[in-house]
């Protein structure tokens, strides 16, 4: 194809659970495909399936499956697992290593003192998945580490074992891997530098005022109104409106750039960020590839008669 | 603008809900009408009802409520929670010292039991009162439990506050009703309704007739009785005719006819003559004819005063009937005369008749007083009773001694005093007052509602309505529904439910209390000392006492001053206005008997306006609210006043919000508000800024705040309601008032803080429905839980027997029950049960049979917890079972903001596909349609939003306490300079590199691409409402049908269809439809094959004739059924089966036929095949 384009990634902020990375040259369908695929479709592992032995805490049991589940489980291996409905050698009742990863809870309160009972109690039977922890982001302090479950208080007890399967945010948004993935189009400021030198230095301040971003500025050894930071700005028209208010449309004009992305992806630790983009990059190949490997859609086609000519154009 | 405006937050700011120690002060106040009530009763109150008891014998009281066990002999106190959980009544002892006396002989004291009595929670008598939270919480309740209520069968009941006229006051009034009393009567009556220091009640009416003349008429027992005025007056004191002339036209002068405020007429000397020449008529002269003629007519009909004489029957009369507030002969003549100079007044047209709906003439009936006098017409009766029984007894029986106790008890047992307490419990229990009198009160049933705990400001609001009476809710007219301005301040404008009760339910302000009988010190008070104390103030200021002379002076000269129904005497017309507020510097004074709560009513004189006067109350159940005195000055002691609604309405109070309230130079205030949101009542004090919205959401807002799925109790284990919604991750509000902290509603908080984007995307928002983020609620938001205890009571089935044969006990078969129960027989906690599943296993030792409850609702549910009575004799009988259902959102719940905006929930729309803002990444966890609010007109929600977004980004609450700007401005000293509140919060958005206005660019989810306008976003207080479809959703393809018609039944409990009615039916039509119609009205309904008979053409003589089981052989060979011969019918009345034919017909037309069978009409069915039918 003539128009074929070959888009281009550069990373430039990579932390384990963050990561900002241009995408260029290509369309907002590929940029948006790829963040929803890093909402909804990398799959983790998360707790599933909560057997309650004892629970004599204040949180009924439905609560405290349902924070077990939304504990960010480490996840790495979850593109190697098998999904649960998939697995051959078990029937999903997680006694089987390639679907499922048990855990156990066991905690009891003897003190006066309230107890915090948190993931870090949680007991893995395979050492890749563990629930996340997050010592290396900002909690230095080993007491926080934990995300808490419940707290209990003297004689009470907390008893279960959990399942914890692979699975997709599509399913239940306690598998997402991404706690935030968005991305903007970079924009591209043009300042009429004619129309801007018959500015004072007031109006001038006032423009760069009127944002409440900090896009604007003037540079302090030329005194020139300049761009300091582009994609600060929030396409909020805030400027642009303040321009027509001091009468002078186009002194400034931002459009935003069709074909280049702004990723931000922040994940919750399940995953790195970066293996979160590369995961998600081979779902989507993987997508594409049932469409164009499957040789049944025209079969598939037969299937719907009128709607399946429908369909093909007939 | 910019940074530097942004403070930092004090640590103790940014977690007001964290405080340690909880203030409950003021929520506290909210309940204090009820417990002091109460608690007069019990110290003070039945004391004095008893004493006023008519003296059959001579009557000492103790009453000692002690909370005993009735299985074990030791004392224990017993506990609200056990009560609740147990199912029975929260009580305690009553015991009275009765003293028998006969005919002067030894007199006996007896201590009586008079049953188990009812105790109001955290009263006095409570094993509750003045426990700390700390102690509460260790006794299962909620830490900020205020009482104020009853405990019976388990459930909370409270008595309903009801709307009764003033006391002692005399209202004129005109109502049409009045004419119809007897002939020559016209429409004009003056009323006052006289409640005794016990707080029985009795109302006299003061009729005025055509003839010039009065009739004064009150009730005795359910029979009205009419007067002619003239002979009470002689029947009252010894009065010369000539001196009841000069009283009575003392409100009139030559000189002063027509002068501002002048009452009387020329013809007031004329009715006067009218009035006393009907006496001489009846040729009674003197005082004692006069009381002789009363006595004569009314001693058949006083019961126990047989054999008195007339005069003491007469006097008996006016003491038990006749202003029953006033022990005073003089003050009751004086009375009668003010009462005859204000009806003159009214039918001169020189005053307005009162307003019965205005709160202005209106007080409050409170629990303890409703007790009070529902048990002396009880403890009346039952003396009478025993009274009767004994004199039988000496009559008859030979061997009866008085002295004998043995003797006397038997006969008392004949009519068991503990029915009297029995009395009172079912009365609170119902709500209904079985009574002859009436008690002179409007209703008789409803007098106490259920408090239910659905959430936490349904609960207060019950404690905090006050109804006008269930009699005028049938009233066709809407006049006593209306808000006046004489309730401004007490009752809430805004917390009025609309429908049905509009306006006649209403809800106190959060400022509003009710005087009692109790000082703020915590002493009862006395009103004598009251009462002596003013009257000595006023006679300092220059008031003319009554007594010992009659009151001879009248308007404009001189005002009448009246103290609690008692005219006390006259005050000078020009002094008056220094003496009103003089009284009320010695109401704001700490002044030793000297009411903070004294109500200065000063009726200035006017051009026919109300009928003038200083009418002073100190009684109880009064409305009061505080105000600021600014004539005192700021920081010179106290200037908070108590007023009352009667004096309000003359008064000058400036408002903030109001400006000069139009008074311009002309009326100085003297009084201020201490802030607008006092008249709005705690609940709808909780809407931010609810004085930037529509009024009517803000009532809606009041609504649906009490129908929230919150979080309605701390002690949820161990409370056995009935139904408990309960919201799992409930949040506290990031835009709140100052009254949510006040009133410490963080501990029972009720919603979220939802991020609220306003758009119309995916056209699932539209008419007030709303997306909702499948994400978010898969995160938890909104999650919820259904509480529902049933109580398994075996004693209560087999109560003939004494002991109960049946006992739990789990099967000894294996049988699958096993799962469920355990050993015990009672489920496990944390089991799940399905529906129709049995979750107990009762084993009856009689016959040697297991049974069990099943599990009724069609969802299924999980035990949460199985409470037990363990203080059971031998074997468990009675047991709670609760059950909890998730209830997690789904299609077709309902939300709501706190502005009165609800909606349904219509899609979990993917996390994926909702719009993301570029810069943060934000999805929103709900959309709602921007249609919303044009027309709607909340301004306050868009605010929240934005005050919502800045707090959220600074981490601080925001207050937006309602009329705030005007508060400021008004002590900034002016008005002009108010800024806008969008312009305070602006700046902080901006801060944070935000829109000012709090929208945002968002991104299509599914396209990826800008929006084509900037979004309205922010965290919003969303509240999840109780109304959830998985309680209401009907379906049913097939299922039960009624037996008579065979057409499906009604209900969806029943499992019943929904009604496709006549209109449903016309639209069919409309559209010729005819297929689905057939479908839906024959088909799906009661289809039915018929044999006909051709020949007679009946559809009701076909029979089927039971043929004789063939002896074919059976097809053994296939394993099929044994072939089924040809049904064969015959008509009985043609005695042939020749023209059998089968119709299909609505079983209903068969039924008709059948009915019509018996009231001797036959229907005739002409058949034929359809060939012939376009013929």
């Amino acid at each position: 194809m003539s128009n074929q384009r070959f888009p281009t990634v550069k990373i430039r902020e990579l932390k384990n659970d963050y990561c900002k990375f241009e995408l260029r040259d290509t369309d907002a369908s590929i940029a948006n495909a790829l963040r929803r695929v890093m909402i909804a479709e990398v799959p983790t592992v998360a707790i599933d399936l909560v057997e309650i032995e004892v629970n004599s805490s204040v949180l009924n049991d439905e609560f405290i499956a349902h924070r077990l589940g939304l504990i960010p489980l480490t996840s790495e291996r979850a593109m190697s697992m098998r999904f649960s409905r998939d697995c051959d050698a078990c029937d999903g009742d997680g006694q089987c290593d390639y679907c499922s990863v048990e855990f156990h809870l066991r905690a009891k309160c003897i003190g006066d003192q309230t107890l915090d009972v948190t993931s870090r109690e949680l007991i893995s039977s395979d050492a890749t998945v563990v629930p996340v922890d997050s010592a290396d982001s900002g909690y230095d302090n080993l007491e926080n580490r934990g995300i808490i479950i419940v707290k209990l208080r003297r004689g009470q007890e907390l008893r279960l074992r959990a399942i914890a399967r692979k699975g997709i945010g599509k399913d239940h948004a306690k598998w997402s891997p991404a706690a935030t993935v968005t991305f903007m189009y970079e924009p591209d400021i043009y300042i009429n530098e004619d129309m801007m030198e018959k500015l004072s230095l007031e109006k001038k301040l006032e423009i760069i005022e009127s944002s409440p971003t900090k896009v604007f500025g003037i540079d302090e050894n030329t005194g020139r109104f300049i761009v300091v930071d582009p994609e600060a700005y929030t396409y909020d028209d805030e400027v642009l409106k303040k321009c027509e208010a001091l009468d002078m449309p186009g002194l400034i004009e931002i459009r935003p750039k069709e074909d280049t992305f702004i990723f931000t992806v922040e994940s919750t630790g399940a995953i790195k960020a970066s293996q979160l983009v590369l995961n998600a990059i081979d779902i989507l190949k993987q997508k594409l590839d049932v469409v164009r490997l499957s040789e049944d859609t025209v079969e598939a086609d037969d299937q719907f008669g009128e709607l399946g000519a429908h369909m093909r154009g007939g | 603008m910019g940074s530097s405006e942004i403070k930092e937050i004090p640590k103790a700011m940014k977690y007001p809900h964290r405080a340690m120690e909880k203030d409950y002060s003021a929520f506290e106040e909210l309940f204090q009408h009820l417990i002091d009530s109460f608690d007069y009763m019990v110290e003070e109150g039945l004391k004095t009802m008893v004493d006023m008891l008519k003296p059959i014998q001579q009557f000492v009281v103790v009453i000692q409520p002690q909370k005993e066990r009735l299985t074990r002999s030791m004392k224990e106190a017993l506990y609200p929670y056990e009560c609740r959980q147990a199912k029975i009544p929260y009580t305690g002892m009553f015991t009275m010292e009765v003293v028998f006396q006969y005919d002067d002989g030894v007199a006996i004291r007896e201590k009586i039991n008079f049953g188990q009595f009812p105790v109001m929670l955290k009263s006095k008598l409570c094993n509750l009162r003045g426990a700390s939270s700390n102690k509460l919480v260790s006794l299962k309740e909620e830490p900020s439990e205020m009482g104020g209520y009853f405990i019976l069968n388990g459930l909370e009941r409270v008595t309903r506050l009801l709307i009764l006229p003033k006391r002692n006051y005399p209202m004129s009034m005109v109502r049409n009703s009045f004419r119809d009393r007897r002939d020559g009567y016209t429409d004009k009556a003056v009323v006052i309704r006289c409640v005794r220091v016990d707080q029985s009640a009795v109302s006299v009416k003061l009729y005025y007739l055509n003839n010039g003349s009065a009739r004064l008429g009150f009730w005795i027992q359910g029979r009205e009785y009419l007067l002619p005025v003239g002979i009470i007056l002689k029947a009252l004191i010894d009065a010369s005719d000539h001196e009841i002339y000069v009283s009575l036209t003392c409100s009139y002068d030559d000189n002063l006819e027509r002068v501002k405020g002048s009452v009387g007429t020329k013809l007031v000397g004329e009715r006067a003559k009218i009035i006393l020449d009907e006496v001489q008529n009846l040729s009674l002269f003197t005082h004692t004819q006069c009381l002789r003629h009363i006595g004569q007519h009314f001693k058949p009909i006083m019961t126990g005063l047989e054999d008195e004489s007339f005069t003491s029957v007469a006097e008996a009369i006016l003491k038990e009937y006749i202003f029953v507030h006033l022990d005073n002969n003089h003050d009751k003549f004086n009375l009668l005369i003010f009462m005859l100079q204000k009806l003159f007044s009214l039918v001169d047209q020189t005053s307005m008749p009162d307003n019965p709906d205005s709160l202005q003439n209106q007080e409050v009936l409170l629990p303890g007083h409703l007790i009070t006098i529902y048990l002396k017409e009880k403890l009346q009766d039952w003396l009478f009773k025993v009274k009767r029984l004994l004199q039988d007894e000496i009559r008859n029986g030979k061997k009866f001694d008085l002295i004998n106790l043995a003797d006397v008890k038997k006969v008392i047992d004949k009519s068991s005093p503990k029915q009297i307490s029995l009395a009172i419990e079912n009365m609170l229990k119902t709500g209904t007052l079985v009574t002859q009198t009436g008690l002179d009160l409007q209703q008789r049933a409803g007098m106490t509602v259920l408090a239910e705990r659905l959430n936490f400001l349904r609960y207060l609001s019950h404690f905090r309505a006050v109804h006008r009476g269930t009699s005028f809710a049938g009233l066709r007219t809407t006049s006593v529904r209306k808000l006046l301005p004489e309730s401004w301040g007490f009752l809430c404008p805004v917390h009025t439910p609309d429908g049905e009760p509009c306006g006649l339910l209403n809800h106190m302000s959060s400022s509003c209390r009710i005087t009692s009988y109790y000082s703020p010190n915590g002493n009862i008070r006395d009103f004598q000392k009251y009462r002596t104390s003013i009257l000595s103030e006023l006679v300092r200021v220059g008031m003319t006492p009554s007594l010992p002379k009659l009151v001879q002076a009248g308007p404009p000269k001189v005002l009448t001053v009246m103290l609690d129904g008692r005219v006390v005497g006259t005050i000078p017309s020009d002094i008056v206005e220094s003496a009103v507020s003089y009284l009320r510097t010695l109401k704001l004074s700490a002044k030793p008997f000297f009411p903070k709560d004294l109500e200065v009513g000063y009726v200035p004189l006017s051009m026919c306006g109300a009928y003038p006067g200083l009418y002073l109350f100190t009684s109880p159940s009064r409305f009061v609210r505080p105000v600021r005195n600014i004539s005192v000055p700021a920081g010179k002691g106290n200037n908070i006043e108590l007023i009352g609604p009667f004096e309000q309405v003359y008064m000058e109070i400036s408002c903030p919000d109001g400006g000069d309230g139009g008074r311009k130079d002309m009326f100085p205030a003297t009084h201020e508000e201490i802030h607008p949101t006092g008249i709005l009542s705690v609940v709808a004090n909780l809407t931010p800024w609810s004085d930037h919205n529509q009024s009517p959401r803000n009532m809606y807002q009041c609504q649906m705040g009490k129908q929230t799925m919150g979080f309605p109790s701390q002690a949820l284990h161990y409370r056995a309601d009935q139904k408990l919604y309960h919201l799992q991750t409930p949040q506290t509000p990031i835009v709140r008032t100052k009254a949510y902290e006040k009133y410490n509603i963080d501990d029972f908080p009720l919603g979220t803080n939802a991020i609220v984007a306003v758009l119309a995307y995916s056209g699932y928002d539209m008419e007030d429905a709303m997306v909702l983020n499948k994400s978010s609620v898969d995160r938890g938001m909104f999650h919820g839980h259904i509480y529902m205890t049933e109580t398994i009571d075996l004693a209560e089935r087999s109560r003939f027997s004494a002991s109960s044969s049946r006992v739990f006990r789990r099967r000894n078969d294996n049988s699958y029950q096993n799962d469920l129960i355990d050993s015990d027989g009672l489920p496990y906690v944390g089991q799940k049960i399905n529906p129709g599943e049995e979750f107990c296993s009762i084993y009856d030792e009689s016959n040697n049979q297991f049974s069990g409850n099943k599990l009724k609702s069609s969802e299924a549910a999980v035990v949460d917890y199985v409470a037990v009575d363990v203080k059971g004799k031998q074997n468990l009988q009675k047991v709670n079972v609760c059950f909890r259902r998730p209830r997690n959102p789904v299609i077709g719940d309902k939300f709501s903001s706190r502005h009165g905006q609800k909606g349904v929930c219509s899609q979990l729309w993917p996390d994926i596909d909702m719009p993301y803002s570029g810069i943060t990444g934000m999805r929103p966890d709900l959309i709602i349609n921007p249609h919303a609010f044009p027309s709607r007109m909340t301004i306050g929600m868009l605010l929240e939003s934005i005050a919502a977004k800045g707090g959220a980004l600074h981490g601080n609450f925001v207050d937006a306490t309602p009329f705030a700007s005007s508060v400021k401005n008004a002590s900034d000293g002016q008005g002009s300079t108010s800024s806008s509140v969008v312009d305070e919060l602006g700046p902080l958005l901006t801060h944070y590199g935000f829109n000012h206005h709090g929208t945002e660019v968002l991104y299509s989810g599914v396209y990826g691409t800008e929006l084509t306008c900037e979004i309205f976003i922010g965290p919003v207080y969303y509240q999840r409402l109780r109304h959830m479809v998985l309680d209401k959703f009907q379906v049913r393809s097939t299922g039960p049908v009624d037996k008579v018609t065979r057409q499906p039944i009604k209900g969806r409990k029943r499992g019943g269809g929904v009604r496709f009615g006549e209109m449903e039916r016309d639209s069919l039509l409309a559209h010729g439809a005819a297929y689905l119609l057939h479908d839906r009205l024959h088909t799906s309904s009661d289809y039915h094959i018929a044999d006909v008979c051709s020949m007679c053409g009946s559809v009701l003589t076909t029979s089927v004739i039971q043929s004789q089981p063939l002896a074919l052989p059976r097809n053994d060979r296939y394993g099929l059924p044994p072939r089924r011969m040809p049904k064969k019918v015959t008509c009985v009345a043609c005695k042939t089966s020749k023209g059998m034919e089968t119709v299909a017909m609505p079983y209903v037309f068969r039924y008709l036929a059948a009915e019509l069978a018996a009231m001797n009409i036959k229907i005739t069915l002409q058949l034929s095949d359809g060939t012939g039918a376009g013929a």
